[in-house]
């Protein structure tokens, strides 16, 4: 690769003699420097640091930046992603609080139901034994005056079959005369 | 049936109108519709004679007077009863005197359906009652 560019340096040293005698010329040669093959360096770095900026540090930079493009991406999607989580934790705190409220006001309704239904039971049992006892006070006292009834008028025929027996017996014909004139005297009466 | 049951009735019903003679049953009429009766023999004759004969015990019962009585019952009062119910009807009504001892002292009259008592057992019976 350094042929062609020795090639060049020996055209090089072909200028006129004019040139030799300018300032440059002697600047050069003061120092010890040779122009072409100066050239001939900056021109294979200019080529090399072509071909490293072209197939090397363009692609890397490229990587680079992808990679860094990817990190940024990555960082909002994790920033994003927090956020989201925030959001959702508070989304599900606010669930979780609704729920607890719902639990307590379902709890608070089924107490409140089940002392309404028991009340109510209660009541029911309440009036349901006062009608059972006032019936049955009832059927007492029916069964009282019943057997107060029964036993006058079983009294009451005795009293009657007794004094029927009494009478039949003791009436004497002068009594029953008396009676049927009374009575014939009533019944023309009528 | 309902039928049959009518015109046994109509026929003894008509029996009975003709049983009576100057407003009053008959027993000479009562005699001649038996006669016919027999005579003729109608149908269903069973029942309406006694269609007939319940006709004519009712019509006899509403002109006499059954007189029940415990005791002795003189006539004057037997006659007595019978005024006052013949007054009382506005007909002639035929006094019957019938011992009944449950009665124990007093009257009892009846006449057709209706009855009138005066006597110790309907006392005791009202007084039974009453208890």
């Amino acid at each position: 690769m350094l042929s062609p560019l020795l090639i060049l340096a020996e055209a090089a040293g072909r200028v006129p003699e004019a040139a030799a005698d300018s300032g440059i010329t002697q600047i050069t040669d003061r120092f010890g420097l040779n122009v072409p093959a100066v050239l001939a360096q900056i021109l294979s770095f200019a080529v090399v640091a072509f071909v490293l900026w072209r197939f090397a540090f363009k692609p890397v930079l490229a990587t680079i930046e992808e990679r860094q493009h990817k990190i940024d991406s990555g960082l909002k999607y994790a920033e994003a992603m927090q956020a989201k989580l925030a959001a959702t934790q508070e989304e599900t705190a606010a669930i979780i609080k609704k729920a607890q409220v719902d639990a307590t006001r379902i709890v608070d309704e089924a107490r409140k139901t089940a002392k309404e239904f028991l009340d109510k039971q209660t009541q029911e049992a309440t009036a349901k034994t006062n009608d059972l006892f006032a019936k049955g006070q009832q059927a007492i006292e029916l069964e009282h005056k019943k057997m107060l009834a029964d036993a006058r008028s079983e009294i009451a025929r005795l009293v009657v079959l007794t004094t029927e027996r009494v009478l039949a017996k003791k009436l004497s014909d002068a009594d029953r005369a008396a009676y049927n004139d009374t009575a014939a005297r009533e019944l023309s009466n009528v | 049936m309902a039928s049959a049951a009518k015109q046994v009735q109509q026929l003894a019903r008509q029996f009975f109108q003709l049983s009576f003679e100057q407003g009053a049953l008959s027993p000479e009429r009562v005699a001649g519709v038996l006669a016919y009766v027999e005579k003729h023999r109608p149908a269903r004759v069973v029942a309406v004679l006694k269609a007939y004969q319940r006709l004519v015990a009712a019509e006899i019962a509403r002109n006499r007077a059954i007189v029940e009585h415990a005791g002795a019952l003189g006539e004057p009062i037997l006659a007595s009863i019978t005024a006052a119910m013949t007054k009382k009807y506005g007909r002639p009504i035929a006094g019957v005197a019938q011992r009944n001892d449950a009665l124990l002292a007093g009257l009892r009259v009846r006449v057709g359906d209706d009855i009138y008592e005066s006597s110790v057992a309907s006392q005791l019976a009202a007084l039974a009652a009453a208890v």
